[in-house]
């Protein structure tokens, strides 16, 4: 855990929080805080509602009910614009690059709503020093990366933004198993540089292991929540998603 | 051979404009999804724009040329706000029924407006055509080409050379990821319809002079602006570029070796024997755009 990080502030808040795809709700009233500087994980089967949670956090998919606050804004109604220029960015699911865009141009997107064009390109220089593979293809189309890499270009996009929190969404699906631990080391040293994570993962193991607390989602409801440890050790999710 | 070269040009003056045909509405297509049945009309709105502001207000020519394309694009812009913004998230066939409605409206006020009867510009160009050995062509067709040569290049530098252009790409790839980003779709789709129409318009400003303005001078461009489209590619501007060039040189050397009243119809052997044979169009690699 990080070196002498001032207290705990509470940075993000859902209350009651219910999304809908049509009349179907997807997320039936959840409550979850995340606090600065931390880990959170959000685990739970396919469909339990996660990937819509985090939509709705970064205004893709505006609330049905419920309010949403920021740094003690509500900022329920935002768009992904207003999220995103509050300081939450969003690494979303299958990583979705650009795939005709160049490494650069994908990067460069990241930062779309930044003005500082000499800050932008120090950025740049520093995700091609934390990602070598990238700068080597800074040319080439994000389509002909392979699935590692492409990982690491969405990781380094979200981080153009210069976000205050970051939303993984899956970082680890589909990808090659020393590629899943990599990434996972990699957003451990984000939450180390002082970055706030709420991360949504399937590998219930790995995310708890790595988190400040988590939050387990079972078809649009909230089942458990505490500490990555208490939930490793509670017999429902041992059961349930650790396999036995 | 004289013959021949002679088609040559004509197929270089004629492919520039339908290129800008084709690329407005691919870029349109490509971008939003959406089935431009306006797009022809925006042609008639540049014709007829150039001969009011040249022949009824006594505009200078290139002024009415520049003012036919800002016009275009407030016209896109507006279509875009009123009638598609409100469809977001409708189905494509919703769209193209609202954008056929849109199409019929326009055209029945050219007609109430301008009347059935085909108004002509005078341009300040002399009307001694230019001759080089067996080929002649006239001053104001030279300019046409260089015109949408010009605004060919301008929109290529817009879309892989600009932030904009950038946002629109992405917005192409991925909208969702897009707005992720800070894109406002909203913006980009306003901005794309509004360089679209202007580009159909600038084609209509720049061949009005050379034909004549008639209220439904737009259908026949609309139509070939669809196989110019599928003949490119969907969404690929280079495709489109390329594809004007070649519906043109198919026009013209049907015209001239089989039949001149067979001209208009080579377009559509063009989107059939395409959708035959290689449905995605000649260009399309996958789909991209750019």
């Amino acid at each position: 855990m990080g070196t002498g990080r001032v207290a705990f502030i509470t940075m993000l808040e859902l209350h009651n929080l219910v999304c809908r795809y049509g009349k179907i709700a997807a997320v039936k009233g959840i409550s979850l805080a995340v606090k600065r500087g931390q880990l959170v994980a959000l685990i739970g089967a396919n469909g339990a509602g996660k990937t819509t949670t985090l939509k709705s956090i970064s205004g893709l998919l505006p609330p049905a009910e419920g309010q949403i606050l920021f740094e003690g804004r509500d900022v329920t109604r935002g768009t992904a614009r207003d999220m995103l220029s509050l300081g939450i960015a969003h690494a979303p699911e299958g990583r979705r690059v650009f795939p005709q865009m160049t490494v650069e141009e994908n990067l460069e997107m990241g930062a779309y709503l930044r003005r500082d064009g000499r800050a932008i390109a120090q950025d740049m220089e520093r995700v091609f020093e934390q990602f070598p593979r990238l700068a080597e293809r800074r040319a080439q189309v994000a389509g002909t990366l392979s699935g590692g890499e492409q990982q690491m270009l969405a990781i380094g996009r979200a981080l153009m933004s210069r976000p205050k929190l970051l939303l993984f969404d899956e970082p680890s699906l589909g990808l090659a198993p020393n590629i899943v631990e990599r990434t996972f080391a990699i957003i451990q040293e984000i939450r180390t540089s002082g970055t706030t994570i709420l991360m949504v993962e399937q590998n219930a193991y790995a995310a708890l292991e790595m988190c400040d607390y988590a939050y387990l989602l079972e078809s649009g409801s909230l089942a458990l929540e505490g500490s990555g440890q208490q939930l490793l050790s509670n017999p429902h999710v041992r059961t349930a998603y650790l396999g036995g | 051979m004289g013959q021949f070269l002679q088609h040559l040009v004509n197929t270089l003056i004629l492919g520039g404009t339908y290129a800008l045909l084709g690329i407005g509405l691919t870029l349109i297509f490509g971008i939003m999804r959406v089935v431009n049945f306006t797009h022809g009309e925006l042609y008639a709105f540049g014709a007829y724009a150039v001969f009011a502001l040249s022949m009824l207000l006594g505009a200078n020519f290139f002024l009415a040329l520049v003012l036919a394309l800002l016009g275009g694009m407030a016209l896109g812009a507006l279509i875009e706000i009123v009638l598609l913004r409100p469809m977001r998230g409708a189905d494509i066939d919703t769209t193209m029924l609202v954008m056929i409605g849109a199409w019929i409206i326009m055209q029945n006020l050219e007609m109430l407006t301008w009347g059935g009867v085909a108004k002509a510009v005078v341009t300040p160009f002399p009307e001694v055509p230019l001759v080089i050995g067996s080929v002649s062509v006239s001053y104001l067709r030279v300019f046409v080409l260089v015109m949408a040569l010009v605004l060919i290049a301008a929109t290529y530098f817009l879309i892989n050379r600009t932030k904009l252009g950038k946002a629109m790409r992405a917005t192409f790839q991925d909208a969702d990821t897009a707005a992720l980003m800070g894109v406002s779709i909203n913006r980009i789709y306003t901005a794309t319809f509004a360089i679209g129409s202007g580009l159909a318009a600038a084609a209509g400003a720049l061949l009005g002079p050379v034909f004549l303005a008639f209220p439904t001078m737009g259908d026949l461009a609309a139509l070939k602006s669809f196989a110019i489209v599928i003949l490119g590619g969907l969404g690929s501007i280079t495709g489109a570029t390329i594809g004007g060039f070649i519906l043109a040189f198919v026009e013209e050397l049907g015209a001239g070796y089989v039949s001149s009243g067979y001209r208009d119809a080579m377009g559509f052997v063009i989107i059939i024997l395409v959708l035959m044979f290689r449905p995605t169009g000649l260009f399309a690699r996958a789909e991209r755009i750019g």
